[in-house]
């Protein structure tokens, strides 16, 4: 058998293999990721661009998308800034229970994010740990815009700290050094010589978050309440509108957000030379 | 480049270890001293890897920390420049303790073996920096980055980026931006363990002549005993986390005292032998000694240490004034490696046996066959001597010596090497 197998291998110098490998790994991609991508984009302009921008137009459309955005923008901002100073912190210093944190702070990737959504309606709920507190207060944190940020926050925070925390690793420390015998005090160190070795890193960090909560959908629905015009994202405006028979709405909605992906990724991708440089 | 190049020796060094060494240490106290450390000891993790270090360094001086790795040479450097902290001991720069401050109040600088430039900061901006975070008005920032940077000549690429430029030149832009701060004290990190071996000596000359002008002291810091020679003004040889020897270049290369500090800083050649009546009996043989075993009593086990090029061999056996002989040997190998002729010669010596607990000296097993007795020894000779007196394989010659030293061997006890000389001898 492997006799006959190399012996088919070449076929007058031409390698057998390579065309046949190649073949087979496209055939396989088809059904996965490439077809299902192609037929939103087939589907969405089957009845004419008319009826996809008069989908996409719609006020519910629009606002979903934007509180995507909005929320997401949040989420990013505040994963950037925290996920810097988390990275600084447990980079910098050695202390009891540092490894604990790190993996504390990692575990929400692998957490289903159904299950983190729930977690949080049970912490700031109207029967929750926090929110029972809150609600004779007046305050209601879930079900708002606002719960929205913070489950993308808990579910995107593990993305912005990784990224920086693997490039405060790795970082030449002599840098610092130089820095700090040169007199620069902390602050000027960090602004003038830690911050901008951490550009790339801060760069993709956000992408990557922000990426990633523009589609967060498990912890959503759950904290959000899915109300229309009110606290429904881009993600759960495509769930309803599917649920409700709505295909050409949800499916410009859908159209929107693959293309924003692709935008991201891209990015990420083609821009990997820039933002890796030191 | 190996030591064995450094042949500059004179017969009259002979027979300098013996002399007093107070007059000097009182010359040097009375100086103001630029940098001083005062018995500095360092753990790290329970490992020792530095013991009671002390040492200072004069104003415009250039002192070499010279070691092998781990010898905890590297750690010394961080102490003085504050990015580490000493377990015990002082560090006094100019008169004044820093032991307790920060690096960045130190004033010190630090040219780091990756040179750590500023990757996105031009040349300019890499040098202005020092100044630039103490806010200098920015004419005054101009100016002094124009001169800095045509003392290290760097003019037509200050506008580059680190990554832009060679490893020689990212070094100048290193030395550049410490000195525009004007540091109380330069420390070198292996400042030229990333260069290729031709742009070493090159930067070596370029920085030995550009610390003469501007008359900064310098610590620097290499495993390299070349680069240690050329650059010091002293020399501290460290082991293991202690200072086995401080002193010129002369002093640590011509007169060694420890056998660490006579193998580590070139080639040397080791011979056990005993104090007896004003020489030195190896075995066998006998070499006159009088002032080498002046502080020595009778019977003391010693070590003979020689280099290489401090042998004088001769087929008719007259030695130049100044050699004393040693005895005779057999030449066994011969190779000529460019600058200079290299001889194995086996002495005519019965080793004594070495004692029990004492480790081996010589580079020879004891187990050869019969016509391999007698003790090895390398020598090196200049080309004008290699070609005046030709030598062959098997040639009979007499070993006389320029320069040696005699360290005493603290590996076996006096007595016990005197009996053993007499059951030799008997």
């Amino acid at each position: 058998m492997s006799a006959a197998l190399s012996r088919m291998r070449h076929v007058r110098g031409f390698d057998v293999v390579r065309p046949l490998s190649i073949t087979a790994m496209i055939a396989m991609m088809l059904p996965l990721v490439l077809l299902p991508l192609a037929s939103i984009f087939i589907f969405g302009t089957s009845k004419g661009l008319g009826s996809f921008w008069a989908a996409l137009t719609a006020p519910e459309a629009i606002f979903a998308l934007k509180l995507s955005m909005v929320t997401s923008f949040w989420a990013t901002l505040f994963n950037v800034l925290f996920g810097l100073f988390a990275a600084y912190v447990l980079s910098r210093y050695m202390f009891w229970g540092r490894t604990a944190l790190i993996v504390t702070i990692s575990l929400p990737t692998a957490i289903p994010t159904a299950v983190a959504g729930f977690a949080l309606l049970l912490l700031w709920g109207p029967y929750g740990v926090l929110g029972r507190l809150l609600a004779p207060e007046g305050v209601q944190l879930m079900f708002t815009p606002l719960a929205i940020i913070i489950a993308n926050i808990f579910v995107t925070f593990p993305l912005a700290f990784g990224v920086l925390m693997s490039v405060f690793d790795t970082m030449n420390r002599s840098l610092e050094e130089a820095s700090a015998t040169i007199g620069a005090t902390r602050w000027q160190t960090f602004w003038y010589v830690t911050l901008p070795s951490l550009r790339g890193a801060i760069v993709t960090g956000a992408l990557l978050t922000f990426a990633r909560a523009v589609g967060e959908f498990g912890s959503t629905i759950l904290v959000s309440g899915n109300l229309a015009f009110r606290t429904q994202t881009a993600p759960l405006y495509i769930f309803s509108k599917f649920n409700e028979g709505q295909v050409e709405a949800a499916n410009a909605v859908a159209i929107v957000l693959a293309l924003f992906s692709f935008i991201i990724f891209s990015i990420l991708y083609f821009a990997r030379d820039w933002l890796d440089t030191e | 480049m190996r030591s064995e190049e450094f042949t500059g020796i004179t017969t009259d060094k002979v027979g300098a270890g013996a002399e007093p060494r107070q007059p000097q240490q009182q010359e040097r106290r009375k100086k103001e001293f630029a940098a001083s450390v005062r018995s500095v000891s360092k753990s790290f993790r329970g490992t020792r890897v530095l013991e009671d270090i002390d040492f200072d360094v004069a104003e415009g001086e250039s002192l070499v920390l010279l070691g092998a790795s781990g010898s905890g040479k590297t750690t010394i450097l961080r102490i003085i420049a504050g990015l580490e902290e000493p377990d015990t001991g002082r560090v006094i720069l100019h008169g004044k303790e820093v032991t307790d401050l920060p690096a960045r109040e130190r004033g010190v600088g630090v040219i780091f073996q990756s040179y750590a430039l500023f990757p996105r900061m031009t040349v300019e901006q890499n040098i202005s920096y020092g100044l630039r975070i103490r806010r200098h008005p920015r004419r005054e920032i101009k100016e002094a980055v124009d001169h800095l940077i045509s003392l290290v000549r760097l003019d037509e690429h200050r506008g580059k980026y680190p990554s832009q430029l060679s490893g020689g030149q990212q070094q100048r832009v290193a030395i550049a931006r410490t000195l525009a701060y004007k540091p109380q004290v330069l420390l070198f990190d292996e400042p030229f363990g990333a260069l290729d071996a031709q742009t070493r000596v090159r930067l070596r000359r370029e920085i030995n002549s550009l610390l003469k002008q501007v008359k900064v002291p310098a610590i620097f810091i290499t495993h390299d005993q070349e680069e240690a020679l050329e650059l010091g003004d002293r020399i501290a040889v460290l082991n293991a986390g202690r200072l086995e020897q401080i002193g010129t270049p002369d002093q640590v290369y011509n007169r060694p005292e420890t056998e660490y500090v006579a193998t580590f800083l070139g080639a040397a050649n080791l011979l056990l032998g005993v104090v007896s009546r004003g020489a030195v009996e190896i075995g066998t043989a006998s070499i006159p000694a009088l002032e080498e075993t002046a502080r020595l009593r009778d019977g003391q086990a010693v070590k003979l240490v020689f280099r290489p090029e401090d042998v004088h061999l001769s087929r008719t056996g007259a030695l130049p004034p100044g050699c004393r002989r040693l005895t005779n040997g057999v030449i066994e190998e011969i190779n000529f490696v460019g600058a200079y002729e290299r001889l194995t010669l086996r002495l005519d010596l019965v080793a004594r046996q070495p004692a029990e607990g004492e480790p081996p000296l010589y580079n020879v097993t004891l187990t050869t066959p019969e016509r391999r007795t007698g003790i090895p020894i390398i020598v090196t000779r200049p080309k004008p001597e290699a070609a005046t007196t030709r030598l062959g394989v098997g040639d009979r010659v007499a070993v006389g010596l320029m320069a040696f030293r005699v360290l005493p061997n603290f590996a076996l006890g006096s007595e016990r090497a005197g009996r053993i000389l007499d059951a030799n001898r008997h």
